[in-house]
């Protein structure tokens, strides 16, 4: 993991930008570069790093849309992906996470979803992504690559305030003892259309979001104007990579 | 004063005079049965009798006159249609709704106020412009306005360019109009009955007898009647009542829903409609605002009013006329459309000899009472399909001909 | 009807979903007449009672098929395709695992 000095990178030096960097940019975020991706690494106008761990605990939204994920689907793809050594899950909206930390989502019976993590440990996805594009001939109509980079934003909620945010915007009971580390539900969530995955940072509660990527600024401010009666606020990369590595 | 009026009411000098058929047996035999008590089996009995002298007709009604879609529709009269085929078919109906009060000596409340429809987007106002030149072409008053022309036809409407859909230009149609639609339905019936039409209400029709292709009559509730012709006028009935005929037809059945508000003093003159936010919103001589929109998102032959939909209709009437927010609504209903692929009718010949179709009406079919009436009656007693209604007739669908109406109705009406 | 059982993702709001027509066996590509093809792309029974539809969970694109009563507006059950496409149109062997 290369880290270099935050503040002086802008979110438009990559060709690979999130769909909010100028939310982001509004927000007077710094920005930090990992591998090839620029991301929010904190907001100082919040506080410091501190206090958006502190936030981040209690009710933070946090965008990952630049953090690389891809999916895969057809007959043949939970079989694939095993012979590739990863854990599948056995049931369809289950997520499964691996030992390298990236995550398996599966969709239905025929599709599954990879994120990668969030401490950039992993190259999964790369890999997977390459096998897809020097292999796709000997799949033989059974494995279709779907990449996922540019279709959906993928955005994290967290804290333990999470599901009272939710109750205001998504019909599927989240609370804590009905969506249980690693359930999936595919719903409707502020009137549009959402993947939420519940995998939590250590003992933080987290959910992540994907969403269709041209309604992501619709998204982000729908959230932040629900989280405003709880406190909630935008918080960096770099809070919710502390309490997933903190043991 | 009033009591001139209790005198006269009460004189036998002049005895109540009844609209309709006084209740009685249904005959053996009719020239031509009519399927379905609406406006449209009522202007087809009028004229058949009025202007081509067959009286020897019953027309048959499950329920009670214009308790169908002519009792639950929101009235809009236009013909600012799209195609070719529509656009003349329906400007005919609008200048004879103009004349409808004359020709039955019955008001029906025409109000020509006008339609103004909203483009939010710049497909809309491609679409539109498409759409008035080809009215201009046809002779209907349809003309493209910008922001300007719009906040003077209709200054309380919301024209704030922070709105979700900001309004952009408007389709301004001066021959759009209301009526009252059970007076459309009973002035029709009133003329039939006077020539000696018989109008029988709770009168099913419950199947249809053919032999040979050729239909000679109809098994109903009140025992079976023979007769040389139908035509089928039945709205959300459609598919069921052609099935028992042996046709299908290219139909489904949406639920309509409609809401009216409380009675509040004239601040609105134009019918205006939203095909974006998927709303239409008009206010009554009495006041009260009308407010209609999409049709359900899923198939149902059933009349109830959804939440649903009242809280996206309210939401959609908000948004183009934020002063509504305190305005008490008085009722939401619905009514079963018969909904086409193509948003136009099916009228005319059926595979059935002798057998008539006028189905399809889904949406629209209000305005077009006057002239199915004309079109069907002519059809019925010459036996020659009129040129209007050519277009429309069932086999298009087999040719691959559809009439798409789909943008110039949606959310319209 | 204000819920539908999604054979995927399990009871939700039904805004969750849009209605995707009659179920017809599809015709056959090599001997339908374009008169037969016209019925099958454009008529509709149009049943006032039980009926098989179609369904998609739009947050998900799962597509299934639905027992409903279109008089009442109740659904008597929903279920998978593979009930009634034992073969994909690619000549592959489909099993869908069941799924919570
Ligand atoms: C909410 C709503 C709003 C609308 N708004 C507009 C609008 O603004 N402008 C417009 O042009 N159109 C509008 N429409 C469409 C319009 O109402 C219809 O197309 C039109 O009224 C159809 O007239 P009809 O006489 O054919 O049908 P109906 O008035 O429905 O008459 C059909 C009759 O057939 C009877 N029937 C059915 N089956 C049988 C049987 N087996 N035996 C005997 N009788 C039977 C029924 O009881 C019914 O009375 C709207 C519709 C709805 C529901």
């Amino acid at each position: 993991m290369t880290k270099q000095e935050t503040n002086i990178i802008a979110p438009t030096l990559a060709t690979r930008r999130s769909p909010l960097y100028r939310r982001h940019l509004q927000y007077q975020a710094h920005f930090k570069q990992v591998g090839d991706n620029i991301v929010v690494d904190s907001y100082p106008n919040e506080g410091a790093i501190n206090d958006e761990i502190e936030i981040a605990k209690s009710m933070g939204l946090c965008d990952l849309s630049t953090l690389d994920r891809t999916g895969f689907k057809g007959v043949g793809t939970p079989q694939w992906l095993a012979s590739q050594s990863f854990k599948v899950p056995v049931l369809a909206n289950t997520a499964e996470e691996q030992s390298s930390q990236s995550l398996l989502i599966k969709l239905s019976a025929q599709e599954i979803l990879v994120l990668s993590d969030l401490l950039f440990l992993s190259e999964d996805v790369k890999r997977l992504y390459q096998k897809a594009v020097e292999n796709h001939q000997s799949y033989d109509q059974q494995i279709y690559n779907l990449p996922r980079n540019d279709s959906h934003c993928w955005l994290a909620v967290t804290g333990i305030n999470a599901t009272e945010l939710f109750s205001k915007l998504c019909a599927v009971d989240l609370r804590s003892h009905k969506f249980v580390q690693g359930a999936v539900a595919q719903t409707s969530l502020a009137k549009t259309n959402a993947i939420i995955i519940r995998h939590d940072l250590n003992k933080t509660p987290c959910f992540y979001i994907l969403s269709d990527i041209s309604g992501a600024e619709f998204l982000w401010d729908c959230l932040l104007d629900a989280m405003s009666e709880f406190h909630g606020a935008p918080v960096g990369l770099s809070a919710l990579q502390t309490l997933a590595s903190n043991q | 004063m009033p009591f001139g009026l209790l005198k006269y009411g009460l004189t036998k000098k002049y005895p109540a005079k009844h609209h309709f058929t006084p209740e009685k047996a249904l005959k053996k035999h009719y020239d031509v049965v009519i399927i379905g008590g609406g406006g449209h089996g009522a202007a087809i009995a009028y004229n058949l009798a009025k202007y081509h002298g067959v009286t020897n007709v019953a027309i048959l009604e499950k329920s009670y006159l214009g308790g169908g879609n002519t009792a639950r529709n929101t009235a809009v009269i236009r013909s600012n249609y799209l195609t070719e085929s529509g656009v003349n078919f329906y400007s005919e109906s609008v200048k004879l709704y103009n004349n409808l009060s004359n020709e039955f000596n019955y008001n029906v409340m025409m109000e020509s106020r006008g339609q103004l429809t909203l483009a939010h987007s710049d497909a809309a106002i491609r679409s539109f412009r498409w759409r008035a030149e080809v009215n201009q072409h046809l002779g209907v008053r349809s003309e493209l306005v910008d922001r300007q022309s719009i906040a003077e036809l209709v200054p309380n409407l919301n024209m704030s360019e922070d709105a979700r859909y900001p309004i952009m230009a408007g389709l301004w149609h001066a021959d759009g109009a209301t009526a009252r639609h059970d007076a459309v339905a009973w002035g029709y019936a009133k003329g039939a009955c006077d020539r000696g039409v018989e109008l029988h209400q709770l009168t099913e029709v419950e199947d249809i007898i053919i032999a040979n292709g050729r239909v000679n009559g109809v098994k109903t509730n009140r025992g079976t009647i023979h007769c040389g012709a139908v035509v089928q006028a039945v709205a959300g009935a459609s598919s069921i009542v052609a099935k028992k005929a042996g046709i299908a037809l290219p139909i489904h059945c949406y639920p309509l829903q409609a809401m009216v508000t409380q009675p509040y003093k004239p601040i609105l003159t134009p019918h205006v409609s939203s095909p974006q936010v998927h709303v239409y919103v008009h206010q009554t001589s009495r006041g009260e605002f009308v407010i209609g929109g999409g049709s359900d998102p899923y198939p149902l032959y059933n009349t109830r009013a959804t939440l649903d939909q009242r809280e996206t209709l309210s939401a959609a009437a908000l948004e183009l006329f934020p002063f509504l927010t305190q305005a008490r609504l008085l009722r939401q209903w619905a009514g079963i459309t018969d909904m086409t692929p193509d948003y136009s009718p099916i009228m005319g010949l059926s595979p059935v000899k002798n057998y008539f179709l006028d189905a399809g009406w889904g949406t629209w079919g209000f305005k077009a009472t006057p002239i199915c009436g004309v079109t069907m009656a002519a059809l019925i007693a010459t036996g020659k399909v009129p040129d209007l209604i050519k277009p429309f007739e069932l086999e298009r669908f087999y040719r691959f001909e559809q009439i798409n109406e789909a943008g110039a109705t949606a959310a319209s009406h | 009807m204000k819920l539908l059982s999604c054979p995927l993702n399990g009871l939700r709001n039904i805004s969750e979903f849009t209605y995707g027509g009659e179920y017809h066996p599809t015709p056959d590509h090599q001997t339908t007449s374009s008169r037969d093809w016209a019925e099958h792309v454009f008529f509709h029974d149009n049943t006032a009672g039980i009926v098989i539809e179609w369904w998609c969970h739009t947050p998900s694109s799962f597509w299934f098929l639905a027992e409903r009563n279109t008089l009442t507006d109740e659904v008597v059950r929903t279920f998978t395709p593979d009930e009634l496409y034992t073969k994909s149109i690619i000549q592959h062997e489909t099993k869908p695992e069941t799924t919570p």
